[in-house]
């Protein structure tokens, strides 16, 4: 069963367009998994459609009064709703619906899998391995922020680290387990500084993540290892 | 319904608009949406406009701070609603949630353009206007579930119901589908995607 799930505050942020590319393409996964949160996201929308749009006149002769009118008086500022709405009504209907029907997938060692919906249009870089673990990079082109797929090989674990930003994992298949518990498909995993984990898992997983800092090795000979945290960013 | 005052002077000042007193009502919304799709009703269309982008122009105008941007955010999301009005499914949810979403879409791969520099319009993908049918590539092997399915496939409209047979029950691919019919194969997919969308609303009421 799915334990873990985006908080609130980053639902809001999600169905007002605020979130990264890759943070809401987690939250989306997440969600079609889970029915809770859907529902959650589909009120928050319909709320913030209300705020936004849902007032009556008020508004409109605020922005005639502001908008309009400045059309007269401000040379740079033309915003012609007339010309607008006649370039507009000019076009064409959409009636056919050009759906992308081939899957997307990574393949790490030989292994082909499935990836969700959501990644469809997002070009994936080459995959690269230190020992049991695989990774692509997602291009997503979101300066510090990077995203990943990432393949954890049965019985292969990442050395205990804690988090100089925050990370976010989206479990898409598998389990992995840390100090904290233990992990299932679905799962939206936020950790940050605060965090130390050494995730391990037992039959292999594959993860989307989500990492706004290089990772920082804390233990022992581990601390020789740091160019992981640089592979796993 | 209500009629609102539906004044076409090419001149749109802030006089006409503040002239319009009745307030505007979901069912308003709706109606003109409706007109759209049916007709590319160009007096429903001005209605829907003068409504919301007004509204539009002021939030895009704050996110994104630049006025040409706002002005193709507002050129954007009300081109859409003209394209694709007749996606619009009252019994889904309100207009407006409807028109914010699309708001949302493009102010979203607008900013993603100025950001990062791409232009993969990934709004589509992250907030679909059309949930995918999970149902699709799965065949129906319960007979039970196949009866029930008949049934319900006979309230599509007889365009959607060919598809929808021919795909399912003699386990026809789109493109032979498309030359059987004598149709286009998008017609044929995006048929089959509308078939399917309302198969899932009739059949939900009586899964859940």
């Amino acid at each position: 069963m799915i334990n873990h799930h985006p908080k609130i505050d980053l639902l809001i942020q999600h169905v007002n367009g605020e979130l990264p590319a890759s943070i809401s393409a987690g939250i989306k996964i997440h969600s079609d998994l889970c029915t809770k949160c859907n529902n959650q996201i589909i009120e928050l929308t319909k709320h913030a459609a209300k705020t936004c749009l849902g007032s009556q006149e008020l508004d409109s002769q605020e922005f005639a009064a502001e908008s309009f009118a400045a059309q007269d008086h401000d040379e740079e500022y033309n915003f012609d709703a007339q010309s607008m709405i006649n370039n507009i009504t000019e076009m064409q209907a959409e009636t056919e619906l050009n759906i992308d029907e081939t899957p997307l997938s990574v393949t790490f060692r030989g292994v082909e899998y499935d990836l969700p919906n959501v990644m469809k249009h997002m070009s994936l870089g080459k995959p690269a391995q230190i020992g049991k673990l695989s990774r692509s990079r997602i291009l997503l082109d979101e300066g510090h922020i990077h995203s990943s797929l990432l393949r954890i090989e049965a019985g292969g674990s990442i050395p205990e680290h804690t988090h100089k930003g925050y990370e976010i994992t989206l479990l898409l298949e598998g389990s992995f387990k840390d100090d904290m518990g233990e992990y299932v498909a679905g799962d939206f995993i936020v950790l940050d500084g605060k965090h130390q984990h050494q995730p391990m898992s037992e039959l292999g997983c594959l993860c989307y993540t989500v990492v706004s800092d290089s990772l920082h090795f804390t233990q022992g000979i581990n601390k020789l290892l740091n160019p992981i945290g640089s592979f796993i960013y | 319904m209500q009629v609102v005052q539906s004044n076409l002077s090419n001149k749109i000042t802030g006089h006409i608009i503040s002239s319009m007193h009745s307030p505007i009502q979901n069912t308003d919304i709706c109606s003109w949406l409706h007109a759209v799709a049916k007709s590319r009703d160009k007096s429903a269309f001005t209605q829907l406009f003068h409504f919301f982008a007004p509204k539009i122009l002021k939030i895009s105008q704050s996110k994104l701070s630049n006025k040409t941007l706002a002005n193709e955010v507002v050129q954007e999301t009300m081109s859409n609603v003209w394209k694709k009005a007749h996606l619009f499914d009252d019994a889904k949810g309100a207009p407006t949630t409807w028109i914010f979403t699309i708001m949302r879409n493009v102010t979203f791969d607008i900013l993603r353009k100025l950001q990062s520099n791409k232009e993969d319009n990934l709004s589509d993908d992250i907030w679909p206007m059309i949930e995918m049918a999970e149902v699709e590539h799965e065949p129906f092997s319960d007979h039970l579930e196949q009866k029930q399915i008949l049934s319900v496939i006979d309230k599509l409209p007889q365009n959607q119901q060919e598809v929808i047979k021919g795909f399912y029950f003699m386990e026809m691919s789109q493109d032979q589908l498309a030359v059987h019919l004598d149709l286009p194969v998008g017609t044929v997919k995006s048929r089959l995607r509308l078939a399917l969308i309302k198969l899932r609303g009739l059949l939900g009421v009586n899964n859940d």
